[in-house]
């Protein structure tokens, strides 16, 4: 077994409540009960999200002694996506409508989609992304190294799953309400509004404008996510269609957001992400972290 | 959105002007830290940086390689009263040096590199001890420097007094 990575990205985050003590078998257990789940064989698109050990892959396994990290408990968990390869619709498309010598009709290539889905899917293998984190219990700290937008999402959804415990992100109001400053701090901290730092590029040489706040910036209000009515004759009336997966399956939002986040370093066995800094390497492998 | 998830939309620039502050402090304090427990620890700002917008429709800042820090960009953009978005940064601490890359509003760290492993470590056990413990550390400096900056943040007087003087900073 690999040590664990020397360089990448982090998202620490904390909790609070009591977690099952990860020397106890009791850990294990609750690890094992959302263990991993192979989807190699299935013949839908779908996401499957469980934990592993560092040691096996499989999640089959969960020896205390392939979680131990020294002064923390180190975690892994597998996410495995099974998607259809757009390329090959259109190469059936293509080829179909060639033959018939005419364009397809909607309800024609939806047809060709599910046959071509029946078909080649069980063949399909799925991507394979492999997170670790690093849990600290006396510390109520977890790091995880993966910085893209679904790999947190993922590992916050997985975790309460599996401890009934929800994270919070260590950002600059959780991380402060967690210090050891007063109570009075923490509610300054609470109510703290930024700095107008002067523009003295628009000064007289002389004078500087005064030091001012500003007003603290609301959360952005999040619309509800929109979900298009598949253009059938039937309405759909079963909600869970509607449902998110716990791992994004829309490529497209899915890369619009690891994109923004300039963070992303998902330790995939493909390449889910990009990297921020200059010269940093990009760890697209969990091989390369070693 | 979840109360826990509000905290970079309510506080991000709050971490913005932590880097900006360990910045000033860097330049006219020399960037050495006395942390709880007496622990030393020195930062540095590297070859990346990323100024905030003052507002939305403004475009981001980015400057890299080199001492950007140097740059008559980067003293035009503190003039104008722009905080840094992005830093990459030297953290030290006695023989241990690290390099991160924080992501103020949201204090996540990137394109870490860990110090080297230790001499004694003979498995790879010992490697994923040792940098466990390498990993820690780093989050708790981060922390503990943010405590440091929040301490003096949110005094009653910061406006007439830190603040003053990093208004003078930036002025330069």
């Amino acid at each position: 077994m690999a040590a664990i990575r020397k360089s990448g990205g982090v998202v620490p985050y904390f909790w609070q409540g009591k977690l099952v003590d990860p020397r106890d078998d009791e850990f294990a257990e609750h690890l094992s009960l959302q263990r991993f789940r192979t989807i190699e064989n299935a013949a839908s698109e779908e996401v499957s999200v469980g934990w592993i050990t560092p040691a096996d892959p499989t999640g089959d396994n969960f020896s205390p002694e392939d979680l131990d990290g020294g002064i923390g408990t180190w975690l892994r968990f597998r996410i495995d996506k099974k998607s259809m390869p757009m390329k090959w619709l259109q190469i059936h498309r293509d080829a179909a409508e060639k033959a018939r010598g005419k364009k397809m009709s909607a309800k024609e290539r939806r047809e060709l989609k599910e046959d071509l889905m029946d078909q080649l899917l069980p063949r399909v293998l799925p991507t394979i992304t492999l997170v670790d984190a690093l849990l600290f219990d006396d510390r109520k700290t977890v790091l995880l190294f993966a910085t893209s937008k679904s790999a947190k999402e993922a590992f916050t959804k997985l975790f309460f799953e599996t401890f009934s415990i929800q994270l919070e992100p260590a950002d600059p109001l959780q991380s402060g309400m967690r210090s050891d400053i007063s109570d009075e701090l923490k509610h300054t901290l609470e109510r703290v509004n930024p700095i107008r730092w002067p523009n003295t590029t628009l000064d007289s040489a002389k004078t500087r404008a005064p030091i001012t706040d500003m007003p603290r910036p609301a959360p952005k209000v999040v619309e509800p996510k929109v979900v298009k009515k598949p253009k059938t004759e039937t309405p759909v009336s079963d909600s869970s269609q509607n449902e998110s997966p716990p791992f994004e399956v829309d490529e497209a939002a899915d890369d619009a957001s690891s994109t923004n986040d300039t963070f992303a370093d998902g330790m995939s066995a493909e390449t889910t992400s990009t990297e921020d800094a200059p010269e940093a390497p990009v760890e697209a492998k969990m091989e390369d972290q070693q | 959105m979840s109360q826990a998830s509000q905290g970079v939309e309510t506080h991000g620039f709050l971490g913005e002007e932590f880097l900006t502050w360990m910045w000033f402090k860097w330049e006219t304090e020399g960037g050495e830290f006395t942390l709880s427990g007496g622990r030393i620890v020195g930062i540095a700002i590297d070859d990346f940086l990323t100024f905030a917008a003052l507002t939305e429709d403004e475009t981001e800042q980015t400057l890299r390689r080199g001492s950007p820090t140097r740059t008559e960009e980067a003293r035009t953009a503190l003039r104008q009263g722009h905080r840094l978005r992005k830093a990459r940064l030297l953290i030290a601490e006695g023989e241990r040096q690290w390099t991160a890359t924080i992501d103020a509003p949201s204090l996540t760290l990137g394109g870490v590199k860990l110090p080297e492993d230790a001499e004694e470590c003979e498995s790879e056990m010992d490697r994923t001890a040792d940098r466990a413990a390498n990993w820690l550390a780093l989050h708790e400096i981060v922390q503990a420097l943010y405590r440091l900056f929040l301490k003096e943040r949110l005094t009653s007087d910061y406006q007439s007094t830190g603040a003053e003087q990093q208004a003078n900073w930036m002025a330069r």
